[in-house]
């Protein structure tokens, strides 16, 4: 991997620095997500009294499934195998594309926000299409709920989206972060507060936080994301469970940027990504603690009281976006 | 050459039809499916050079019809239709060879699908309204007899065929009404009279004339309220006729909308078109809520025609709205979205209707609650339904996507518009695309993991085979288009742009970057789904390079089977597994308003005790609830009304002469 | 300050409004619609008072305040007071489910931005191009009022509508003249006094609140 760079920076060096920020950005989500996912299991534990695991206790299971035989379903095909790979590979290709650390990977084209929801929504749907494989009540049970949310979220989170990229006039996601950190005055804008509210809505439901999911029950009526990846073990239970906390290092990061963009680097040199990555870490780990304590505050709504959720989200970006309109 | 090339398109699936119809059994079928697919090919080679050279051709034969003569003359905007129904139509003369020896193909069966080709082919390329109308009603005709195919005597396939030539008939009139009143007052009946004098035309009257259109080409589109032929005729057809539906009879529809609101009547006023978004917005949320919904494989992939149809009127709409604003260049954008959409659409769905036919013949139904495992019983069909449902749920990577991308760029960049009415159909099309995405993403997810993962839920799909070679192969020239597209269509989209200009009144000028990508005075924005691709495959890559590395790789590569969980129980049974009827139910519920399920459920108790039940019964049917609201009664008004009228023939031939005696009578006195 | 951060401030202020008013339909829980009315109070005296500074306007200062006190603290106190005679109490069964109606509020914000373009048109001017947040604000109260049942998010409708109202006159004519303003506040407050009276009286009679069992009357 380092040779292949090092090669590649003889041949073109600005070429190799994208290449570079790509591959760091993969890292960060990769390493990432599962220290959130710690941070925000110790906040609740505290806010609930308790010591809690280590931050690291994320990668420790990771390391620990890994080395653990692998054991599929007796009536599973293929797609047991491909989907946790998808849903790391997808997660991997939209990491390196957002402008996390800096606004530099792929900035000539191709780093876009549809492309980035789609991707997200390409590895629900591998995820829900492995949970139907093994063909047993509770994983079928798993996608259908999770296809259910997912779909009645999209609308909130593209028309939150949207109301960002009308007022930036482009949806290429570097070129959004680049114009705001040159509008200082946008981040109190009456959209952005708004769309920030939608976002944060979304993201609750999409990465299955408590009110939509509990990512810590194992009551099979009640999950949703569990029991999808309730059939697999080993390397593959360890590819789904990193995909799912890059899934919301990811979101955490880009909602992170999209609205707060100091520190963002817009070069590929050494000080800048430095600072882009601390700036990164901190952000997103305000975000974290700030829906872990939503987490502790609020109890998990019946499933059926999630579509209320999201509309309220969806309401919440359509007058986001009139609002733009109407300051523009 | 281009009109040479195309004649021998139109010509030969005649002649194939012809041939199905006279040669014997044994050999009609491979004989008329060979002469289509020559004729496909030729079509494609006469189209392809029009779109690829820009120039058009016209031809005049005063044989053909009396009175008026025929005229044929294919633009660019004409001649991506032609071109995309003859590869439609390759695929299914490749289909039908297999299809054709499973069903035992009547005569009629086989000489009908090629003639219904060729009125398709020849659509687009009519250039009056006289040579427009006889070709309109060759199409309704021959559709309709390829719908009743070999199942006219099923009551399910009659019904359709009822309401398919009632609404039809209903949209054909409009048309014919319209245009005939455009004719009369341009002076002409050919289309270049037509849109030379449309300033002579007073804006009413041709305010007029367009929604009359929009209704009869609106009813063939398949836009909701007109749709409801919609879900009943699809699913009914043989499959090779339903891929020809969806993929390219109702692209037609669209085309006439283009044909008669921009080139003739010069595009209008901004309210037709936000008239257009809004029947596409409805049906894009309608027909993929109905298609997450549906339990029958055909019903979902017919709703969700319906649903792209939206997504196309909804492009086709944003872009007459941004046109009618002043801005050229973003209306330009928005109809090639739509028009790459339109063809995307045709590929994927046509080859999603033959496999799910191919699913059918082998397994005698199309109710995924009686299917499933069929990945291991059907490999092929099953890979080439996957790439199907994959572009259709816009994966990354798929020519799905790329269409959506530049759909929700056109959206988005039409935000600059000064028009506030543009601006909030823009808004209700921004969130459209984005339920829709949603809603589709679910309808595909059941597909393949009711229908093709899991175990087998009936003896019919346990001993299910993999469809004949003829058949594979049509799917797979679909499936290499669809995916080719996906992954390049910075290809074909030059072509598109051209096509787009041309059809706009004015025309526009271009927006398009190399490559897949936008460039405005005022925004950039690009994508490149190859690097996807490339940065996906690279992933796959690193994961089977580290399973070789792995502490055990032969274990990874082969891992150990065990029992499903059940809760400690052993010997889960396919009973156990979801059903799409239980996996659409949280939708189901959450829709519950628009959906309007009607369900019922009956619980038996025992006689001793009221907490034990002895049987549950659960009867469950997700009809149209537009249907049932709004057009069953106007059918029963109109059925009470012929009650009324069947008093007063009395069976006397008498009278029935004196009723024509009279009409004669009437008529000459009103026009004296 | 800067132009631009005067506008973005009121443009924040008019969306908390509608955002205020969209709310209330999300939520069920009475009290949560109290502090939600307070908010919409505060962020119009927060508009109201950006406005008298850009327009060195002393009266509109006054407006400020008064819409402060009344809006933001007395009539939130008063219908606390009510609510807290019956405590628990939440809306319980719309007429028209939450998830419907927060679609049909989007599509109101969507009719209002739509319609009210001509007639903001008439003063062209950059704050009256918020008046569509004011108009939303409006149509979403009567929506309240219609789909309703309790008597206490009735009168939670009331105050929405005249919030936009506020809103809207605040936006196109820089406010109504105080002594205007100052009546149709006391007039308000009347109201307010006059629905809590007749709610409790209601509910010492009959033990509920629910509006629709009125209908029963009829006969």
């Amino acid at each position: 991997m380092t040779s292949g760079l090092a090669s590649l920076a003889v041949v073109n060096p600005a070429l190799a620095e994208r290449a570079g920020v790509s591959a760091l950005q993969v890292g960060i989500v990769l390493v990432g997500g599962p220290l959130l996912l710690g941070l925000m299991g110790k906040v609740r534990a505290r806010a609930e009294g308790r010591v809690g695991a280590p931050i690291t206790q994320g990668l420790s299971d990771l390391r620990k499934l890994f080395r653990k035989e692998a054991v599929r379903a007796n009536p599973t095909s293929a797609v047991s195998g491909l989907a946790p790979v998808v849903l790391v590979g997808s997660a991997a290709v939209a990491a390196a594309i957002t402008p996390l650390v800096s606004t530099l990977p792929v900035s000539a084209g191709g780093s876009d926000v549809f492309l980035v929801v789609y991707l997200l929504l390409m590895g629900s749907i591998a995820l829900a299409l492995g949970g139907l494989d093994a063909g047993t009540a509770f994983g079928g049970m798993g996608s259908s709920r999770a296809m259910t949310v997912g779909a009645i979220s999209e609308p909130a989170l593209l028309v939150g989206i949207l109301a960002l990229a009308v007022q930036a006039r482009t949806s290429n996601l570097p070129g959004i972060v680049t114009a705001s950190l040159n509008h200082p005055g946008w981040l109190a804008s009456p959209q952005r507060v708004l769309a920030l509210g939608a976002l944060v809505v979304v993201v609750i439901a999409e990465t299955g936080r408590i009110p939509v999911d509990n990512p810590s029950t194992h009551l099979e009526l009640t999950m949703i994301h569990e029991a999808m990846i309730l059939e697999q073990s080993g390397p593959d239970l360890a590819l789904s469970t990193a995909g799912e906390a890059m899934r919301l290092g990811l979101l955490l990061g880009l909602v992170a940027n999209l609205f707060f963009p100091w520190g963002v680097a817009d070069s590929g040199s050494g000080l800048a990504v430095a600072i882009g990555v601390f700036a990164l870490a901190l952000k997103a780990a305000s975000l974290a603690v700030l829906i872990a304590l939503i987490e502790v505050s609020t109890a998990k709504l019946r499933l059926f009281r999630v579509p209320e959720l999201l509309a309220g989200g969806f309401v919440l970006a359509v007058v986001a976006v009139t609002t733009g309109l109407v300051t523009r | 050459m281009s009109a040479t090339a195309y004649l021998i398109g139109v010509s030969a699936p005649c002649a194939a039809a012809v041939l199905g119809a006279t040669l014997p059994v044994g050999r009609r079928l491979l004989g008329a499916a060979l002469l289509s697919a020559v004729g496909c090919l030729a079509a494609l080679a006469g189209a392809g050079e029009v779109l690829l050279s820009g120039h058009p051709f016209a031809l005049h034969s005063a044989e053909v019809l009396p009175l008026t003569g025929v005229d044929v003359s294919l633009d660019p905007l004409g001649a991506l239709f032609v071109a995309i129904t003859a590869i439609v139509g390759l695929a299914v003369s490749c289909y039908s060879i297999g299809y054709g020896a499973y069903s035992n193909a009547g005569r009629t069966t086989t000489a009908v699908l090629p003639a219904f080709l060729a009125t398709l082919l020849l659509v687009p390329a009519a250039s009056s309204v006289a040579t427009f109308m006889a070709a309109w009603e060759l199409m309704a005709l021959t559709s309709l007899l390829a719908l009743l195919g070999d199942h006219r005597r099923r009551s399910e396939t009659r019904d359709a065929a009822q309401w398919y030539a009632a609404m039809t008939h209903i949209g054909a009139a409009a048309i014919l009404f319209g245009l005939v009143l455009l004719a009369a007052r341009s002076g002409g009946q050919s289309f270049a009279a037509i849109a030379a004098h449309r300033r002579e035309l007073s804006m009413p009257l041709r305010s007029g004339v367009f929604v009359l259109a929009l209704v009869g080409f609106a009813s063939k589109a398949g836009a909701v309220p007109l749709h409801v032929w919609l879900p009943r005729a699809h699913p009914e057809a043989p499959s090779p006729v339903s891929a020809l539906m969806s993929g390219a009879m109702v692209n037609l529809g669209v085309y006439g909308i283009l044909r008669v609101g921009e080139v003739l009547l010069g595009g209008g006023e901004l309210w037709w078109w936000l008239l257009v978004a809004a029947l596409g917005v409805t049906s894009a949320f309608f027909g993929a809520l109905h298609a997450a919904a549906g339990t029958d494989l055909k019903r979902l992939l017919a709703y969700s025609t319906v649903d792209n149809v939206g997504l196309v009127l909804l492009g086709v709409g944003a872009a007459g709205a941004l046109q009618s604003d002043g801005d050229r260049v973003l209306a330009g954008l928005a109809l090639l979205a739509a028009l790459f959409h339109l063809a995307n659409h045709a590929l994927f769905k046509s080859g999603l209707f033959l496999a799910a036919g191919a699913v059918q013949h082998s397994t005698g139904t199309r109710d995924l609650d009686r299917l499933g495992g069929l990945a291991r019983k059907m490999p092929v069909t099953a890979v080439l339904f996957g790439i199907g449902a994959l572009s259709i749920s816009a994966v990354p990577g798929s020519n799905g996507f790329a269409s959506e991308w530049l759909l929700f760029e056109g959206l988005l960049q039409g935000f600059a518009s000064h028009s506030a009415a543009t601006q909030a159909a823009l808004l209700a099309g921004v969130a459209a695309l984005a339920i829709t995405g949603g809603l589709t993403a679910t309808a595909f997810v059941k597909a393949i993991g009711v229908g093709f993962l899991g175990q087998p839920r009936s003896e019919e799909a346990r001993e299910a085979n993999d469809a004949a070679p003829s058949m594979l192969a049509g799917m797979g020239i679909l499936a290499v288009a669809c995916v080719a597209l996906g992954v390049v269509p910075g290809v074909a989209l030059p072509t598109f742009e051209r096509v787009a200009a041309d059809g706009l009144a004015g025309g526009a000028p271009h927006a398009l970057r190399p490559g897949i990508g936008i460039d405005l005075a005022a925004a950039r924005g690009a994508i490149d789904p190859a690097l996807v691709v490339a940065g996906l495959l690279a992933v796959f890559l690193l994961a089977g390079i580290a399973v070789r590395f792995a502490p055990r790789p032969a274990q990874l590569r082969h891992p150990r089977r065990g029992e499903v969980w059940g809760c400690g129980r052993e010997l889960q049974t396919a009973r156990m597994e979801i059903t799409a009827t239980s996996f659409a139910e949280p939708l189901q519920r959450v829709f519950a308003d628009v959906l309007r399920p009607d369900r019922d459920l009956e619980v038996t108790h025992a006689d001793e005790s009221r907490y034990f039940a002895e049987a549950i019964s659960f009867h469950q049917c997700v009809d149209d609830a537009l249907e049932r609201l709004a057009y069953l009664p106007v059918i029963a008004a109109v059925v009470s009304w012929g009650r009324l009228a069947r008093r007063v023939p009395n069976g006397s031939v008498h009278r029935y002469l004196a009723f024509g005696f009279a009409a004669v009578l009437v008529v000459l006195v009103v026009l004296g | 300050m800067r132009p631009g951060a005067e506008l973005d401030l009121v443009g924040l202020a008019g969306g908390v409004v509608l955002a205020g008013a969209v709310l209330t339909l999300w939520r069920k829980d009475l009290r949560a619609l109290i502090s939600l009315l307070s908010l919409q109070g505060v962020a119009l005296a927060t508009l109201a008072a950006v406005l008298a500074v850009h327009g060195d306007d002393v009266s509109l200062g006054v407006v400020a305040g008064v819409v402060l006190v009344t809006k933001g603290i007395v009539i939130p106190g008063l219908l606390t007071r009510v609510v807290r005679s019956d405590p628990g109490s939440r809306e319980t069964s719309p007429l028209v489910n939450v998830p419907a109606s927060l679609v049909a509020a989007a599509v109101l914000v969507v009719v209002a931005y739509v319609v009210s373009g001509r007639f903001s048109a008439l003063f062209p001017d950059a704050f009256t191009r918020l008046a569509p947040l004011g108009l939303a604000t409006i149509l979403v109260g009567f929506f309240v009022l219609v789909t309703r049942r309790k008597a206490v998010s009735q009168i939670v409708g009331l105050l929405l509508v005249d919030n936009g109202i506020a809103l809207v006159a605040f936006l196109l004519t820089a406010g109504f003249p105080l002594l205007v303003e100052l009546g149709a506040s006391l007039d308000l407050l009347l109201v307010v006094v006059v629905l809590q009276v007749l709610t409790t009286t209601i509910r010492a009679r009959f033990g509920h609140v629910d509006l629709d069992q009125l209908r029963e009357l009829h006969d």
